[in-house]
């Protein structure tokens, strides 16, 4: 009794979890010219009106860029903050680890404000560089704390044989610690360019008509369209966070990767 | 374990809180100095410093309605995931080996899919021809759709979709730390499941349903993407008000003053309900 009632719970909370990623994508096959479900008949139309958008494509083009850049520039941070931090008896570990994962408390919306109004203050222009500078920001915490995460699982002793065998900080860091970090810190570097990726409530404030980002024209898009070419460039978006998601599982664990 | 001196982690720590200092803490301190300021933002007229922002958004009711509706759908929605939570914390709690993976990418796969992206979805299925109305009207439950789309319950249902595998995440971390021996002791002394969850298992969990309760009430807060697409039009939330009153409105004293208060309430939830979960946590020593 017990057992099929948690199995009837189970069954609609997956319904619910599931419901708006196959409806997006099951309606982006449709020929009808709004977003239904279910969708009459099948094309593929929208994908080639989508992929054929030059306002989709340079956004897309844009956060791609963005992603793989604040990523590329966060993680060297975070490797060498989480090594200070858990390789060291420095005082203040612990406080300068809360400053650090500072941007997780403070809202999105008001990091990517506030940025704005300091640049606009200082007078230093809209430019990419300072929607770049604010996706390093709020993706230097996730990683620095996968990275911590992996650090505190390797076994120390490897590095002090390393160190006693007469290899400096540097060669102990290149040749023990960073093959044992590996899994860890590409599973965090993956979750950080998804995280740049899909970020909305920052590059709102920070992004402009040159250096517009893919969230955010499919939200100005939706604003006057629902034609389901949003739906097909939703549902390639959900194809890619598949693909994360399951590659995550399988080398690094989901669960460690996106937890706490 | 230590290898690195204390003067190389100094350094090693520096890139860093450098860039925290300068793209954190200096943008905040012009946040906090924008939200003394009053005048015309547009040509740059302004008068202050002065905390007649904060005094007016305080005694206006249009915010104050605003402000309110914004921690009752995020108080909601954080009850909601905490019930919804749980039976899929218990599910990836304690399936056979084989189902964990296809679980875990289940549960946790609205963390990686672009907001947007589901956000749409819930369009299609809360609209006027939507999947529910739909449904509702074939089974003859209603005559003509009813409003779902664009409404507070939208943004409400949206939001426990984006915010719930955080709590599942938190709540797995903390059964995870359960000894089962004790769970076992508890079942031999003859209690039943019910019980079994209710008095041993739950209390043991409190460290997680805080953290979890914490990191969902924050994010539903701050949340963006999905009251701007789900909910009513014009300010229907904090965080779209704030927007307008930037670029519609031009009031940055105002928008700066409410993101201010966003801050504090936020950083007070996370400070506050951390210390009431140590408050609360049965025993905060090692099983």
């Amino acid at each position: 009794m017990g057992r099929i009632l948690f199995g009837v719970v189970v069954a609609l909370l997956f319904t619910f979890i599931l419901a708006p990623t196959v409806v997006i994508a099951l309606s982006s096959f449709g020929t009808s010219e709004i977003l239904e479900f279910p969708p009459q008949n099948f094309t593929l139309r929208w994908y080639f009106f989508a992929l054929a958008k030059p306002e989709f494509l340079s956004a897309a083009w844009n956060s791609l860029w963005l992603a793989v850049v604040s990523t590329a520039i966060a993680t060297p941070l975070a490797i060498v903050a989480a090594l200070a931090i858990t390789r060291s008896t420095i005082r203040g570990r612990e406080v300068f680890q809360t400053i650090l994962l500072a941007p997780l408390v403070v809202p999105s919306v008001v990091i990517g404000l506030a940025i704005l109004l300091a640049t606009s203050r200082i007078g230093f222009g809209g430019g990419s560089t300072r929607l770049i500078v604010a996706h390093v920001l709020i993706v230097l915490p996730y990683l620095l704390r996968t990275v911590s995460a992996s650090l505190m699982r390797l076994d120390p002793l490897a590095e002090e044989a390393a160190r006693t065998l007469g290899a400096n900080n540097i060669k102990t860091f290149l040749l023990v610690t960073l093959p044992g970090l590996a899994p860890g810190l590409i599973a965090g570097m993956v979750f950080a360019f998804v995280i740049s990726f899909d970020n909305v409530s920052i590059s709102l404030f920070l992004a402009n008509a040159r250096m517009n980002t893919l969230p955010l024209s499919l939200m100005s898009y939706v604003e006057y369209n629902l034609d389901p070419s949003v739906a097909a460039v939703s549902t390639l978006l959900i194809v890619m966070a598949l693909v994360v998601a399951i590659a995550l599982e399988r080398f690094a664990g989901l669960r460690k990767t996106l937890g706490a | 374990m230590p290898f690195l001196s204390n003067r190389l982690a100094a350094v090693l720590l520096v890139p860093a809180m450098a860039l925290l200092g300068v793209c954190l803490a200096i943008p905040l301190y012009y946040l906090l100095n924008f939200s003394t300021l009053t005048g015309d933002f547009a040509v740059q007229d302004l008068q202050g410093p002065t905390l007649s922002n904060f005094s007016d958004l305080l005694t206006d009711s249009f915010f104050l309605g605003v402000a309110g509706k914004t921690f009752l759908i995020s108080l909601g929605v954080t009850a909601a995931a905490l019930v919804f939570g749980f039976p899929l914390a218990a599910l990836m709690w304690r399936a056979p080996a084989v189902w964990r993976s296809p679980i875990a990418i289940v549960v946790l796969s609205p963390l990686l899919v672009s907001m947007v992206a589901s956000s749409y979805g819930w369009i299609v299925i809360l609209g006027q021809n939507g999947v529910i109305n739909n449904a509702l009207i074939a089974l003859g439950i209603i005559q003509s759709p009813i409003k779902l789309l664009y409404t507070d319950l939208a943004i409400g249902i949206g939001l426990v979709h984006v915010v719930l595998p955080f709590m599942v995440l938190s709540l797995v971390a903390a059964l995870d730390r359960i000894d089962m021996a004790v769970s076992e002791a508890a079942a031999s002394l003859g209690a039943n499941r019910a019980r079994i969850w209710w008095h041993v298992l739950l209390p043991l969990c409190v460290p997680g349903i805080g953290a979890g309760v914490t990191l969902c009430f924050s994010l539903s807060i701050s949340a963006y993407v999905t009251p701007a697409v789900l909910g009513p039009s014009g300010p229907n939330f904090i965080t779209t008000l704030i927007y307008q009153n930037f670029v519609s409105l031009y009031e940055w004293g105002a928008g700066a003053a409410m993101a201010f208060l966003l801050l504090v309430v936020a950083a007070s939830a996370v400070f506050g309900l951390g210390a009431l979960t140590n408050l609360l946590a049965p025993s905060r020593r090692r099983a």
